[in-house]
């Protein structure tokens, strides 16, 4: 039986210490205001002795994937250093960016605000690298009439498109996952927001994996069970509390979910 | 042979993701080469047929780059252990449906089919890790011994026809996870990237 996934997604930026500029872990409340973790390389390494199932890289400066050396760089390094599925993100402009993150050791590439713009790129990269690896990540925030609407550029514009019309055209289109993110429950820690992701999971064929707002083990589960998620992705839930993968699956587990609990 | 003696040389045709794999290669103590070209890698003591991405790209870039005649020289005359992951394991059926009809190198035959699920709650793609059970021995594996891999696909190889099924998987229907036709082996799921059960697998192919 495949096993629910469960995803620390490490958030990217880069930093000028003293004279170099170096990629920094960090993570963010509602897509902003974000605290410098540190090296993610380390970080990753350390989730893959925790059993992680897949790690989620996304580059939030917004530079071009394809001009972005220093995350190129680590991203070679992520996949030299750990054995672990790799989905890579943040700035994926044009279909030969997809070309460079898989050479470097990317499983899955996401794309965000580039198949806003060109939706044809999801269908171009579906059939040069496989739907497999096509991942179109979706950020939205709920109104206050309950609906729920797809922004862009971190969360600063709304596109006046509902998360439910553009997650079943991105599947239709040929997208093998769907990667949901509230921004208005980015870094809260108050629970994921399992109905979207429900709604989303009924409309699509493809894996929806959900992000933001997980805060205790039990959000997980929630995600899994009521959102019908194949995975939960989480950056500041695991960056900051006292809490790993290993003793969240445990509590997974325990909830009845089918679960990784050993290599 | 141990890991540390081996020289494994991975057929560069530009479709597959060579770095994770020699990273992991590199990781057991092995030597990974590059073969880019017929008279490559003729120290190699093993050889590995990666692939990422479409059936038909992988095909057509393989039948170009020359490396099929190389692979028929070596994997099926002169019988190297070969180990084909991926998009490099669903190469070695006849056929494939992906994007209408791909003619594949036939080595273990049969053909490779779009998995199909009539229950809302499997999803295709095959994403994420799910259950090998081994129905033969292989190396550190024993015959009925269950595994955890990491599994990226949305084709499924059937049952070959020379050769056998090596391990099985369920995802709305059961597929060939693994397969064998003696020095050649083959996996639909990543070794490089599953971890510990992964390092095992990539071990025992290493130890042919």
């Amino acid at each position: 039986m495949l096993k629910k996934r469960l995803i620390p997604k490490l958030l990217i930026q880069h930093r000028k210490l003293g004279r170099t500029t170096r990629p920094v872990l960090v993570t963010t409340t509602r897509f902003s205001a974000s605290h410098d973790v540190g090296d993610p390389v380390s970080q990753a390494k350390i989730y893959e002795a925790q059993l992680a199932d897949e790690l989620i890289v996304l580059n939030i400066d917004g530079t071009p994937i394809g001009d972005d050396k220093l995350m190129l760089e680590l991203i070679e390094r992520l996949a030299g250093e750990t054995f672990m599925p790799l989905a890579v993100g943040g700035g994926v402009r044009a279909l030969d960016d997809f070309g460079l993150l898989l050479e470097r050791g990317a499983d899955k590439v996401s794309v965000n605000t580039a198949a806003l713009d060109d939706p044809d790129l999801i269908g171009a990269a579906a059939n040069r690298y496989g739907a497999q690896c096509v991942v179109v990540s979706i950020d939205f925030r709920t109104g206050a009439d309950g609906a729920s609407f797809v922004v862009r550029h971190s969360a600063r514009h709304t596109t006046g498109r509902t998360v439910l019309d553009w997650a079943k055209e991105a599947a239709d289109r040929g997208a093998g996952e769907i990667l949901l993110c509230d921004a208005d429950r980015d870094g809260g820690g108050d629970g994921l927001n399992w109905q979207v992701c429900r709604q989303i999971a009924d409309a699509v064929p493809v894996p929806v994996i959900i992000s933001g707002g997980c805060g205790r083990a039990e959000h997980f589960t929630e995600g899994f069970v009521k959102g019908c998620a194949e995975g939960v992705a989480a950056g500041t839930f695991f960056c900051f509390r006292d809490q790993n993968p290993m003793q969240t699956r445990a509590h997974i587990r325990n909830a009845g979910v089918a679960i990784r609990m050993e290599t | 042979m141990s890991c540390s003696s081996a020289v494994v040389g991975i057929v560069d045709y530009q479709a597959g993701n060579i770095r994770s794999i020699t990273s992991a290669l590199e990781h057991l103590g092995a030597r990974a080469i590059r073969i880019r070209a017929p008279g490559d890698g003729n120290d190699a003591t093993h050889l590995l047929l990666p692939g990422v991405g479409a059936f038909g790209f992988c095909a057509g870039r393989l039948r170009a780059s020359g490396l099929l005649a190389y692979l028929e020289e070596w994997t099926l005359g002169r019988k190297r252990p070969t180990l084909g992951i991926c998009v490099g394991m669903q190469l070695l059926a006849d056929t494939s449906d992906e994007m209408g009809f791909q003619r594949g190198l036939g080595f273990c035959g049969g053909e490779v089919r779009r998995l199909t699920s009539t229950d809302p709650s499997v999803r295709i793609p095959h994403v994420g890790w799910n259950a090998a059970v081994f129905c033969d021995d292989f190396g550190e594996f024993k015959s009925g011994e269950s595994a955890d891999f990491y599994f990226d696909h949305t084709y499924g190889y059937r049952t070959p026809i020379s050769g056998s099924v090596l391990a099985t998987c369920h995802h709305g229907e059961t597929f060939c996870a693994a397969l064998r036709r003696d020095n050649l082996v083959a996996a639909q799921f990543h070794p490089e990237k599953s971890q510990a059960a992964g390092m095992r697998f990539l071990r025992s192919f290493m130890a042919m």
